[in-house]
Protein backbone atom coordinates (compact mmCIF):
# COMPACT_ATOMS: atom_id res chain seq x y z
CA UNK A 1 0.00 0.00 0.00
CA UNK A 2 2.84 2.56 0.93
CA UNK A 3 4.64 1.67 -2.36
CA UNK A 4 0.90 2.81 -3.99
CA UNK A 5 0.88 6.26 -2.53
CA UNK A 6 4.53 6.34 -3.19
CA UNK A 7 4.50 6.36 -6.49
CA UNK A 8 0.92 8.10 -6.90
CA UNK A 9 1.42 11.25 -4.21
CA UNK A 10 5.18 11.45 -3.59
CA UNK A 11 5.18 15.23 -2.08
CA UNK A 12 2.57 14.02 0.55
CA UNK A 13 4.79 10.27 0.98
CA UNK A 14 7.82 12.41 1.74
CA UNK A 15 6.10 15.52 3.91
CA UNK A 16 4.81 12.66 5.94
CA UNK A 17 7.46 11.09 7.06
CA UNK A 18 9.66 14.73 7.40
CA UNK A 19 6.71 15.63 9.69
CA UNK A 20 7.98 12.51 12.34
CA UNK A 21 11.82 13.89 11.81
CA UNK A 22 12.60 11.07 9.60
CA UNK A 23 12.81 10.05 5.99
CA UNK A 24 11.86 7.37 3.91
CA UNK A 25 15.00 5.34 4.09
CA UNK A 26 15.02 5.62 8.06
CA UNK A 27 17.83 8.05 8.39
CA UNK A 28 17.71 11.10 10.66
CA UNK A 29 17.32 14.64 8.97
CA UNK A 30 21.21 14.99 9.54
CA UNK A 31 22.47 11.53 9.18
CA UNK A 32 24.90 10.74 5.82
CA UNK A 33 24.72 7.45 4.75
CA UNK A 34 27.67 5.13 5.02
CA UNK A 35 30.68 6.10 3.27
CA UNK A 36 33.14 3.58 1.27
CA UNK A 37 36.45 4.88 -0.24
CA UNK A 38 39.24 2.47 -1.94
CA UNK A 39 42.05 3.56 -3.37
CA UNK A 40 44.52 2.31 -6.13
CA UNK A 41 42.51 -0.44 -7.75
CA UNK A 42 43.66 0.54 -11.09
CA UNK A 43 46.86 -0.31 -11.89
CA UNK A 44 46.78 0.86 -15.54
CA UNK A 45 45.79 4.83 -14.30
CA UNK A 46 48.80 6.76 -12.42
CA UNK A 47 46.42 7.33 -9.54
CA UNK A 48 43.20 5.73 -8.87
CA UNK A 49 39.83 6.03 -6.03
CA UNK A 50 36.79 4.53 -6.07
CA UNK A 51 34.08 5.90 -3.51
CA UNK A 52 30.55 4.80 -2.54
CA UNK A 53 28.16 6.81 -0.78
CA UNK A 54 25.32 4.78 -0.33
CA UNK A 55 24.08 3.51 -3.77
CA UNK A 56 26.45 6.31 -5.24
CA UNK A 57 29.37 4.74 -7.09
CA UNK A 58 32.02 6.79 -8.35
CA UNK A 59 35.00 6.06 -9.78
CA UNK A 60 38.42 8.16 -10.23
CA UNK A 61 41.24 7.57 -12.54
CA UNK A 62 44.34 9.78 -12.77
CA UNK A 63 46.69 9.53 -16.15
CA UNK A 64 49.82 12.04 -15.95
CA UNK A 65 51.06 13.23 -19.24
CA UNK A 66 53.95 15.79 -20.27
CA UNK A 67 53.03 18.69 -22.09
CA UNK A 68 54.36 22.08 -22.60
CA UNK A 69 53.15 25.17 -20.09
CA UNK A 70 50.85 27.83 -20.82
CA UNK A 71 53.12 31.14 -21.66
CA UNK A 72 50.98 32.81 -18.95
CA UNK A 73 51.92 30.67 -16.80
CA UNK A 74 55.49 29.11 -17.66
CA UNK A 75 55.86 27.35 -14.28
CA UNK A 76 52.51 25.92 -13.97
CA UNK A 77 51.23 22.32 -14.71
CA UNK A 78 47.83 21.32 -15.33
CA UNK A 79 44.86 19.78 -13.52
CA UNK A 80 41.88 18.90 -16.07
CA UNK A 81 38.70 16.98 -14.07
CA UNK A 82 36.34 15.74 -16.57
CA UNK A 83 32.78 14.43 -15.05
CA UNK A 84 31.09 11.56 -16.99
CA UNK A 85 27.55 10.40 -16.36
CA UNK A 86 26.95 7.75 -18.66
CA UNK A 87 23.77 6.21 -19.02
CA UNK A 88 24.67 2.89 -17.47
CA UNK A 89 24.41 5.31 -13.98
CA UNK A 90 20.93 5.90 -13.96
CA UNK A 91 18.02 6.25 -16.75
CA UNK A 92 17.63 9.43 -16.98
CA UNK A 93 20.69 9.93 -18.92
CA UNK A 94 21.05 8.98 -22.49
CA UNK A 95 24.20 8.46 -24.48
CA UNK A 96 26.02 11.21 -26.58
CA UNK A 97 28.55 13.70 -26.00
CA UNK A 98 28.32 15.13 -22.29
CA UNK A 99 24.80 16.79 -20.97
CA UNK A 100 24.60 19.81 -18.92
CA UNK A 101 24.90 18.27 -15.71
CA UNK A 102 27.96 16.39 -16.50
CA UNK A 103 29.82 19.70 -17.73
CA UNK A 104 28.58 21.73 -14.68
CA UNK A 105 29.80 18.97 -12.35
CA UNK A 106 33.36 19.23 -14.08
CA UNK A 107 33.58 22.71 -13.82
CA UNK A 108 32.81 22.74 -10.21
CA UNK A 109 35.26 20.30 -9.40
CA UNK A 110 37.72 22.53 -11.67
CA UNK A 111 36.84 26.00 -9.83
CA UNK A 112 37.48 23.91 -6.57
CA UNK A 113 41.13 22.61 -7.57
CA UNK A 114 41.45 26.15 -8.65
CA UNK A 115 40.08 27.47 -5.22
CA UNK A 116 41.79 25.18 -2.93
CA UNK A 117 45.54 25.16 -4.54
CA UNK A 118 44.73 21.67 -3.06
CA UNK A 119 47.72 20.82 -5.52
CA UNK A 120 50.42 23.15 -5.88
CA UNK A 121 50.83 23.32 -9.70
CA UNK A 122 54.31 24.88 -9.75
CA UNK A 123 55.29 21.10 -8.35
CA UNK A 124 53.99 19.62 -11.83
CA UNK A 125 56.28 21.98 -13.77
CA UNK A 126 59.77 20.26 -14.73
CA UNK A 127 61.88 22.72 -16.59
CA UNK A 128 59.80 26.08 -16.84
CA UNK A 129 58.33 27.27 -20.23
CA UNK A 130 59.63 24.10 -21.76
CA UNK A 131 57.97 20.58 -19.92
CA UNK A 132 55.09 20.23 -17.34
CA UNK A 133 52.94 17.38 -15.90
CA UNK A 134 49.22 17.33 -17.18
CA UNK A 135 46.87 15.42 -14.68
CA UNK A 136 43.70 14.03 -16.71
CA UNK A 137 41.80 13.01 -13.75
CA UNK A 138 38.59 11.53 -15.42
CA UNK A 139 35.82 10.26 -12.79
CA UNK A 140 33.30 8.03 -13.80
CA UNK A 141 29.84 7.68 -11.79
CA UNK A 142 28.66 4.07 -11.96
CA UNK A 143 25.23 4.23 -9.73
CA UNK A 144 24.03 7.73 -9.33
CA UNK A 145 21.58 7.68 -6.26
CA UNK A 146 22.09 11.46 -5.37
CA UNK A 147 25.04 13.24 -3.86
CA UNK A 148 27.10 12.78 -6.72
CA UNK A 149 28.96 16.02 -6.20
CA UNK A 150 29.76 14.69 -2.90
CA UNK A 151 31.28 11.55 -4.27
CA UNK A 152 32.97 13.11 -7.11
CA UNK A 153 34.81 15.58 -4.76
CA UNK A 154 36.00 12.68 -2.54
CA UNK A 155 37.13 10.52 -5.31
CA UNK A 156 38.91 13.08 -6.59
CA UNK A 157 40.88 14.15 -3.58
CA UNK A 158 41.48 10.76 -3.09
CA UNK A 159 42.73 9.77 -6.54
CA UNK A 160 45.14 12.64 -5.81
CA UNK A 161 46.48 11.12 -3.02
CA UNK A 162 47.77 8.12 -4.32
CA UNK A 163 49.03 9.40 -7.89
CA UNK A 164 53.23 8.94 -8.18
CA UNK A 165 54.59 11.08 -10.84
CA UNK A 166 57.99 9.18 -12.34
CA UNK A 167 61.28 11.13 -11.87
CA UNK A 168 61.64 13.34 -15.33
CA UNK A 169 65.37 14.40 -16.85
CA UNK A 170 64.77 17.27 -19.69
CA UNK A 171 68.19 18.15 -21.46
CA UNK A 172 67.27 21.78 -22.77
CA UNK A 173 69.90 22.01 -25.48
CA UNK A 174 69.20 19.03 -26.74
CA UNK A 175 65.58 18.49 -26.31
CA UNK A 176 65.69 15.57 -24.26
CA UNK A 177 63.36 13.62 -21.92
CA UNK A 178 63.85 10.71 -19.88
CA UNK A 179 61.59 9.20 -17.98
CA UNK A 180 62.48 6.96 -15.20
CA UNK A 181 59.36 5.23 -14.50
CA UNK A 182 61.28 3.26 -11.88
CA UNK A 183 61.98 6.17 -9.37
CA UNK A 184 58.36 7.86 -8.57
CA UNK A 185 57.46 10.20 -5.88
CA UNK A 186 54.09 10.50 -4.61
CA UNK A 187 51.87 14.38 -5.21
CA UNK A 188 51.73 16.10 -2.04
CA UNK A 189 48.45 18.00 -1.57
CA UNK A 190 48.28 21.19 0.14
CA UNK A 191 44.55 20.84 1.98
CA UNK A 192 42.04 18.03 1.45
CA UNK A 193 38.49 19.46 0.42
CA UNK A 194 35.20 17.19 0.65
CA UNK A 195 32.03 18.52 -0.35
CA UNK A 196 28.98 17.87 1.47
CA UNK A 197 25.49 18.51 -0.06
CA UNK A 198 22.06 19.37 1.84
CA UNK A 199 18.52 19.58 0.00
CA UNK A 200 15.71 22.31 1.45
CA UNK A 201 12.50 20.97 1.48
CA UNK A 202 9.68 23.03 2.20
CA UNK A 203 11.84 26.08 3.56
CA UNK A 204 11.78 23.66 6.59
CA UNK A 205 13.71 20.56 6.58
CA UNK A 206 17.35 20.52 5.42
CA UNK A 207 18.21 16.94 4.49
CA UNK A 208 21.94 16.00 4.46
CA UNK A 209 23.12 13.56 1.52
CA UNK A 210 19.94 13.60 0.09
CA UNK A 211 19.40 10.75 -2.39
CA UNK A 212 18.44 10.84 -5.66
CA UNK A 213 14.36 10.39 -5.01
CA UNK A 214 14.82 13.13 -2.52
CA UNK A 215 16.91 15.04 -5.37
CA UNK A 216 14.34 14.82 -7.17
CA UNK A 217 11.37 16.14 -4.84
CA UNK A 218 13.24 19.00 -2.66
CA UNK A 219 12.99 22.31 -3.63
CA UNK A 220 16.61 22.97 -3.94
CA UNK A 221 19.93 21.67 -3.14
CA UNK A 222 23.39 23.39 -1.45
CA UNK A 223 26.41 22.02 -2.13
CA UNK A 224 29.23 22.99 0.60
CA UNK A 225 33.15 22.33 -0.08
CA UNK A 226 35.10 22.51 3.11
CA UNK A 227 38.21 21.07 4.73
CA UNK A 228 38.34 20.89 8.59
CA UNK A 229 39.27 25.08 8.80
CA UNK A 230 38.46 26.70 5.22
CA UNK A 231 35.60 27.22 3.59
CA UNK A 232 36.08 26.75 -0.16
CA UNK A 233 32.91 27.01 -1.90
CA UNK A 234 29.33 27.39 -1.46
CA UNK A 235 27.64 25.87 -4.62
CA UNK A 236 23.70 26.96 -4.18
CA UNK A 237 22.13 27.06 -7.57
CA UNK A 238 18.55 29.08 -7.27
CA UNK A 239 16.26 26.55 -5.13
CA UNK A 240 14.44 28.29 -1.76
CA UNK A 241 15.75 30.55 0.75
CA UNK A 242 17.95 29.98 3.51
CA UNK A 243 18.29 31.64 6.40
CA UNK A 244 21.81 32.61 7.98
CA UNK A 245 21.27 30.60 10.90
CA UNK A 246 21.01 27.10 9.01
CA UNK A 247 23.54 28.45 6.17
CA UNK A 248 26.10 28.42 9.66
CA UNK A 249 24.54 25.35 10.67
CA UNK A 250 25.12 23.34 6.89
CA UNK A 251 28.94 24.68 7.07
CA UNK A 252 29.83 23.39 10.41
CA UNK A 253 28.03 19.95 9.64
CA UNK A 254 30.10 19.86 6.10
CA UNK A 255 33.54 20.87 8.42
CA UNK A 256 32.81 18.05 10.64
CA UNK A 257 31.93 15.74 7.59
CA UNK A 258 35.32 16.35 5.63
CA UNK A 259 37.03 15.92 8.54
CA UNK A 260 35.70 11.93 8.70
CA UNK A 261 36.08 11.94 4.93
CA UNK A 262 39.67 13.28 5.63
CA UNK A 263 40.29 10.17 8.29
CA UNK A 264 38.76 7.36 5.81
CA UNK A 265 41.04 8.56 3.03
CA UNK A 266 43.85 8.15 5.23
CA UNK A 267 43.15 5.08 7.04
CA UNK A 268 42.53 3.56 2.97
CA UNK A 269 46.14 4.83 2.20
CA UNK A 270 47.54 3.38 5.36
CA UNK A 271 46.04 0.15 3.40
CA UNK A 272 47.65 0.31 0.78
CA UNK A 273 51.17 1.28 1.73
CA UNK A 274 51.17 -1.57 3.91
CA UNK B 1 60.02 -6.39 -26.55
CA UNK B 2 63.07 -8.24 -28.90
CA UNK B 3 63.61 -11.78 -27.25
CA UNK B 4 59.85 -11.61 -25.16
CA UNK B 5 58.61 -15.38 -25.95
CA UNK B 6 55.72 -16.26 -25.84
CA UNK B 7 56.02 -19.47 -24.61
CA UNK B 8 58.97 -19.88 -22.59
CA UNK B 9 61.14 -23.33 -22.97
CA UNK B 10 59.44 -24.80 -20.07
CA UNK B 11 55.92 -24.75 -21.53
CA UNK B 12 55.02 -21.14 -19.63
CA UNK B 13 53.15 -18.23 -20.99
CA UNK B 14 54.16 -14.38 -19.91
CA UNK B 15 52.52 -14.63 -16.60
CA UNK B 16 53.09 -17.81 -15.81
CA UNK B 17 49.88 -20.10 -16.78
CA UNK B 18 50.06 -22.81 -19.17
CA UNK B 19 48.30 -22.73 -22.60
CA UNK B 20 45.28 -24.34 -21.39
CA UNK B 21 44.68 -22.23 -18.07
CA UNK B 22 42.86 -19.61 -18.08
CA UNK B 23 42.99 -16.81 -16.29
CA UNK B 24 41.55 -16.12 -12.86
CA UNK B 25 37.62 -14.88 -13.17
CA UNK B 26 35.88 -12.95 -10.36
CA UNK B 27 32.88 -11.48 -10.39
CA UNK B 28 29.77 -10.14 -8.83
CA UNK B 29 26.23 -9.76 -9.86
CA UNK B 30 23.46 -7.00 -8.59
CA UNK B 31 26.09 -4.44 -7.47
CA UNK B 32 24.45 -1.21 -8.23
CA UNK B 33 21.09 -0.42 -7.39
CA UNK B 34 20.15 1.96 -10.45
CA UNK B 35 20.03 -0.63 -13.07
CA UNK B 36 17.38 -3.48 -13.53
CA UNK B 37 20.68 -5.82 -13.71
CA UNK B 38 23.94 -5.28 -13.14
CA UNK B 39 27.47 -7.47 -13.11
CA UNK B 40 30.77 -6.38 -12.19
CA UNK B 41 33.39 -9.11 -13.64
CA UNK B 42 37.35 -9.62 -13.87
CA UNK B 43 39.09 -12.28 -15.83
CA UNK B 44 42.95 -11.37 -14.75
CA UNK B 45 43.67 -8.01 -14.60
CA UNK B 46 40.59 -6.60 -17.50
CA UNK B 47 38.01 -5.53 -15.14
CA UNK B 48 34.69 -4.61 -17.03
CA UNK B 49 31.15 -3.43 -15.91
CA UNK B 50 28.02 -4.40 -17.40
CA UNK B 51 24.78 -2.61 -16.90
CA UNK B 52 21.15 -3.74 -18.11
CA UNK B 53 18.16 -1.32 -18.19
CA UNK B 54 14.75 -2.86 -19.84
CA UNK B 55 12.43 -4.13 -21.08
CA UNK B 56 11.04 -0.82 -21.34
CA UNK B 57 9.18 1.52 -23.86
CA UNK B 58 11.21 2.65 -26.70
CA UNK B 59 11.05 6.61 -26.20
CA UNK B 60 12.84 8.59 -28.88
CA UNK B 61 13.65 6.59 -32.34
CA UNK B 62 10.02 5.09 -32.51
CA UNK B 63 11.33 4.04 -36.04
CA UNK B 64 13.62 1.38 -33.93
CA UNK B 65 10.75 -0.29 -32.52
CA UNK B 66 10.05 -4.02 -33.60
CA UNK B 67 5.91 -5.03 -33.35
CA UNK B 68 7.48 -8.58 -33.24
CA UNK B 69 10.21 -8.58 -30.79
CA UNK B 70 12.42 -6.68 -28.52
CA UNK B 71 14.93 -3.76 -29.69
CA UNK B 72 18.35 -4.50 -28.31
CA UNK B 73 21.12 -1.61 -28.15
CA UNK B 74 24.51 -2.29 -26.58
CA UNK B 75 26.89 0.38 -25.75
CA UNK B 76 31.11 -0.41 -25.35
CA UNK B 77 32.78 2.02 -23.60
CA UNK B 78 35.92 1.63 -22.34
CA UNK B 79 37.03 3.75 -19.34
CA UNK B 80 39.47 6.71 -20.48
CA UNK B 81 42.25 5.49 -17.65
CA UNK B 82 41.61 2.09 -18.39
CA UNK B 83 44.40 1.50 -20.91
CA UNK B 84 48.36 2.43 -20.43
CA UNK B 85 48.56 5.26 -22.95
CA UNK B 86 44.93 7.62 -22.16
CA UNK B 87 42.48 6.44 -24.63
CA UNK B 88 41.47 10.03 -25.99
CA UNK B 89 37.61 8.54 -27.32
CA UNK B 90 36.01 6.18 -25.14
CA UNK B 91 33.17 5.51 -27.37
CA UNK B 92 32.03 6.67 -30.88
CA UNK B 93 34.97 6.00 -32.57
CA UNK B 94 35.35 3.24 -35.34
CA UNK B 95 36.79 0.16 -33.40
CA UNK B 96 33.52 0.94 -30.40
CA UNK B 97 31.07 1.39 -33.01
CA UNK B 98 32.05 -2.14 -34.51
CA UNK B 99 32.12 -3.66 -31.13
CA UNK B 100 28.55 -2.41 -30.44
CA UNK B 101 27.39 -3.93 -33.56
CA UNK B 102 28.83 -7.01 -33.12
CA UNK B 103 27.14 -7.31 -29.53
CA UNK B 104 24.12 -6.07 -30.51
CA UNK B 105 23.90 -9.16 -32.90
CA UNK B 106 25.12 -11.57 -30.06
CA UNK B 107 22.62 -10.88 -27.75
CA UNK B 108 19.94 -10.51 -30.35
CA UNK B 109 19.95 -13.87 -30.97
CA UNK B 110 20.63 -15.44 -27.49
CA UNK B 111 17.49 -12.91 -25.83
CA UNK B 112 14.24 -14.63 -26.10
CA UNK B 113 13.34 -11.11 -28.04
CA UNK B 114 9.87 -12.50 -29.00
CA UNK B 115 9.00 -12.06 -25.38
CA UNK B 116 8.97 -8.36 -25.52
CA UNK B 117 7.51 -6.77 -28.57
CA UNK B 118 7.94 -3.74 -29.22
CA UNK B 119 10.08 -3.24 -26.35
CA UNK B 120 13.79 -1.97 -25.51
CA UNK B 121 16.78 -3.47 -23.80
CA UNK B 122 19.67 -1.71 -23.44
CA UNK B 123 23.22 -2.96 -22.77
CA UNK B 124 25.74 -0.59 -21.47
CA UNK B 125 29.63 -2.04 -20.83
CA UNK B 126 32.40 -0.28 -19.21
CA UNK B 127 36.09 -1.45 -19.00
CA UNK B 128 37.53 -0.17 -16.44
CA UNK B 129 41.00 -1.84 -16.78
CA UNK B 130 41.96 -3.37 -20.33
CA UNK B 131 44.46 -6.61 -19.62
CA UNK B 132 43.84 -8.48 -22.97
CA UNK B 133 39.95 -10.36 -23.91
CA UNK B 134 38.41 -7.03 -23.28
CA UNK B 135 35.69 -8.04 -26.37
CA UNK B 136 35.21 -11.02 -24.26
CA UNK B 137 34.90 -9.70 -20.59
CA UNK B 138 32.59 -7.55 -21.86
CA UNK B 139 30.33 -10.84 -23.45
CA UNK B 140 30.56 -12.76 -20.04
CA UNK B 141 29.71 -9.62 -18.26
CA UNK B 142 26.78 -8.43 -20.31
CA UNK B 143 25.88 -12.34 -19.71
CA UNK B 144 25.53 -11.75 -16.32
CA UNK B 145 23.92 -8.49 -15.90
CA UNK B 146 21.38 -9.72 -18.17
CA UNK B 147 20.23 -13.00 -16.21
CA UNK B 148 20.60 -10.84 -12.60
CA UNK B 149 17.95 -8.57 -14.84
CA UNK B 150 15.79 -11.22 -15.44
CA UNK B 151 15.69 -11.36 -19.47
CA UNK B 152 15.59 -14.79 -20.39
CA UNK B 153 18.12 -16.31 -22.49
CA UNK B 154 18.27 -19.30 -24.57
CA UNK B 155 21.60 -19.86 -22.88
CA UNK B 156 24.60 -18.70 -20.95
CA UNK B 157 26.64 -16.31 -23.56
CA UNK B 158 30.47 -17.27 -23.01
CA UNK B 159 33.39 -15.75 -25.18
CA UNK B 160 37.08 -16.62 -25.07
CA UNK B 161 40.04 -15.38 -27.14
CA UNK B 162 42.67 -17.75 -28.05
CA UNK B 163 45.84 -17.66 -30.26
CA UNK B 164 48.88 -19.19 -31.86
CA UNK B 165 52.46 -19.39 -30.25
CA UNK B 166 54.44 -19.56 -33.23
CA UNK B 167 56.23 -22.32 -33.37
CA UNK B 168 59.80 -22.65 -31.94
CA UNK B 169 62.74 -25.27 -31.51
CA UNK B 170 60.88 -27.63 -33.92
CA UNK B 171 57.54 -27.74 -31.45
CA UNK B 172 54.57 -27.17 -33.93
CA UNK B 173 52.68 -23.84 -32.69
CA UNK B 174 50.83 -23.80 -29.92
CA UNK B 175 47.11 -22.61 -29.27
CA UNK B 176 46.86 -20.57 -26.31
CA UNK B 177 43.88 -19.91 -24.40
CA UNK B 178 42.41 -16.33 -22.59
CA UNK B 179 45.01 -13.99 -23.98
CA UNK B 180 46.12 -11.17 -22.14
CA UNK B 181 47.06 -8.03 -23.50
CA UNK B 182 51.14 -8.76 -24.15
CA UNK B 183 49.76 -11.31 -26.09
CA UNK B 184 47.44 -9.39 -27.80
CA UNK B 185 50.06 -6.96 -28.90
CA UNK B 186 53.09 -9.06 -29.74
CA UNK B 187 51.00 -9.67 -33.39
CA UNK B 188 50.17 -13.13 -33.18
CA UNK B 189 46.37 -13.83 -34.68
CA UNK B 190 43.67 -13.71 -32.22
CA UNK B 191 40.82 -15.52 -32.76
CA UNK B 192 37.00 -14.69 -30.24
CA UNK B 193 35.02 -17.23 -30.14
CA UNK B 194 31.67 -16.21 -28.68
CA UNK B 195 29.19 -19.64 -27.69
CA UNK B 196 26.27 -21.13 -26.68
CA UNK B 197 27.54 -23.99 -24.92
CA UNK B 198 25.01 -26.19 -24.23
CA UNK B 199 23.21 -25.63 -26.90
CA UNK B 200 26.42 -26.36 -29.10
CA UNK B 201 26.24 -23.37 -31.19
CA UNK B 202 28.57 -20.18 -31.83
CA UNK B 203 26.82 -16.94 -32.04
CA UNK B 204 30.50 -14.63 -32.79
CA UNK B 205 33.60 -15.46 -34.52
CA UNK B 206 35.92 -12.97 -35.22
CA UNK B 207 39.84 -13.38 -36.65
CA UNK B 208 41.77 -10.20 -35.57
CA UNK B 209 45.92 -9.70 -35.53
CA UNK B 210 47.82 -11.83 -38.50
CA UNK B 211 47.00 -14.41 -41.10
CA UNK B 212 46.11 -17.87 -39.42
CA UNK B 213 47.13 -20.87 -41.64
CA UNK B 214 43.96 -22.87 -42.79
CA UNK B 215 45.65 -26.44 -40.95
CA UNK B 216 45.34 -24.54 -37.12
CA UNK B 217 42.20 -22.60 -37.58
CA UNK B 218 40.64 -25.80 -35.69
CA UNK B 219 42.57 -26.13 -32.78
CA UNK B 220 42.86 -22.81 -31.97
CA UNK B 221 38.79 -22.28 -32.41
CA UNK B 222 38.81 -25.58 -30.37
CA UNK B 223 40.76 -24.11 -27.87
CA UNK B 224 38.52 -20.73 -27.71
CA UNK B 225 35.43 -23.02 -27.68
CA UNK B 226 36.39 -25.45 -24.58
CA UNK B 227 37.63 -22.12 -23.27
CA UNK B 228 34.10 -21.03 -23.74
CA UNK B 229 32.96 -23.64 -21.86
CA UNK B 230 35.12 -23.84 -18.75
CA UNK B 231 33.87 -20.10 -18.57
CA UNK B 232 30.48 -20.90 -18.09
CA UNK B 233 30.99 -23.30 -15.38
CA UNK B 234 32.27 -20.16 -14.17
CA UNK B 235 29.48 -18.05 -14.57
CA UNK B 236 26.71 -20.80 -13.85
CA UNK B 237 28.87 -21.13 -10.35
CA UNK B 238 28.42 -17.66 -9.40
CA UNK B 239 24.70 -16.94 -10.51
CA UNK B 240 23.45 -20.42 -8.41
CA UNK B 241 25.52 -18.86 -5.67
CA UNK B 242 23.61 -15.46 -5.94
CA UNK B 243 20.36 -16.66 -6.61
CA UNK B 244 21.05 -18.95 -3.11
CA UNK B 245 22.06 -15.52 -1.67
CA UNK B 246 18.79 -13.44 -2.37
CA UNK B 247 16.81 -16.40 -1.31
CA UNK B 248 18.88 -16.51 1.59
CA UNK B 249 18.11 -12.80 2.53
CA UNK B 250 14.41 -12.73 1.65
CA UNK B 251 14.07 -15.42 4.14
CA UNK B 252 15.86 -13.65 6.66
CA UNK B 253 13.71 -10.55 6.22
CA UNK B 254 10.77 -12.57 6.19
CA UNK B 255 9.09 -11.81 2.87
CA UNK B 256 7.07 -14.54 1.49
CA UNK B 257 5.87 -13.62 -2.26
CA UNK B 258 5.70 -10.10 -2.52
CA UNK B 259 3.01 -8.39 -4.49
Amino acid sequence: MSVHIKTIHPMKYMRDFLARNIRPDGRKLSEVRPTAINVGSISTADGSALVKIGNTVVICGIKAELTVPNAENPNEGFVIPNVELPPLCSPQFKSGPPGETAQVSSQFLADILVNSKCVDLQSLCIMPDKLAWVLYCDLICLDHDGSVLDACVAALVSALCTVTLPEVKFDAITKNKTVELEKRRPLTLTCFPFASTFATFDENSILADPSEEEESLCSGTISIVTSGDSLYSVHKPGGCQLSENRLSECISKAQKRSLTLRGMVEKSMESIKS
Amino acid sequence: MAGLQLLSEYGLRVDGRRPNELRQIRCKMGVFSQPDGSAYLEQGNTKVLAAVYGPHEVRLNRSKTHHDRAYINCQFSMAVFSTSERKRRPRGDRKSQEMDMNLNQIFESAIRTELYPRSRIDIYLEVLQADGSNFSACVNAATLALIDAGIPLKDYVCSCTSTLAPSQGGAPPTPMVDVNHVEETLGGPGLSMSTLPRLDSVVHLELSGTRLHLSHIDPVAEKAATGAADIMAVLDKAVRGHVAQCLHAREVSGQGADA
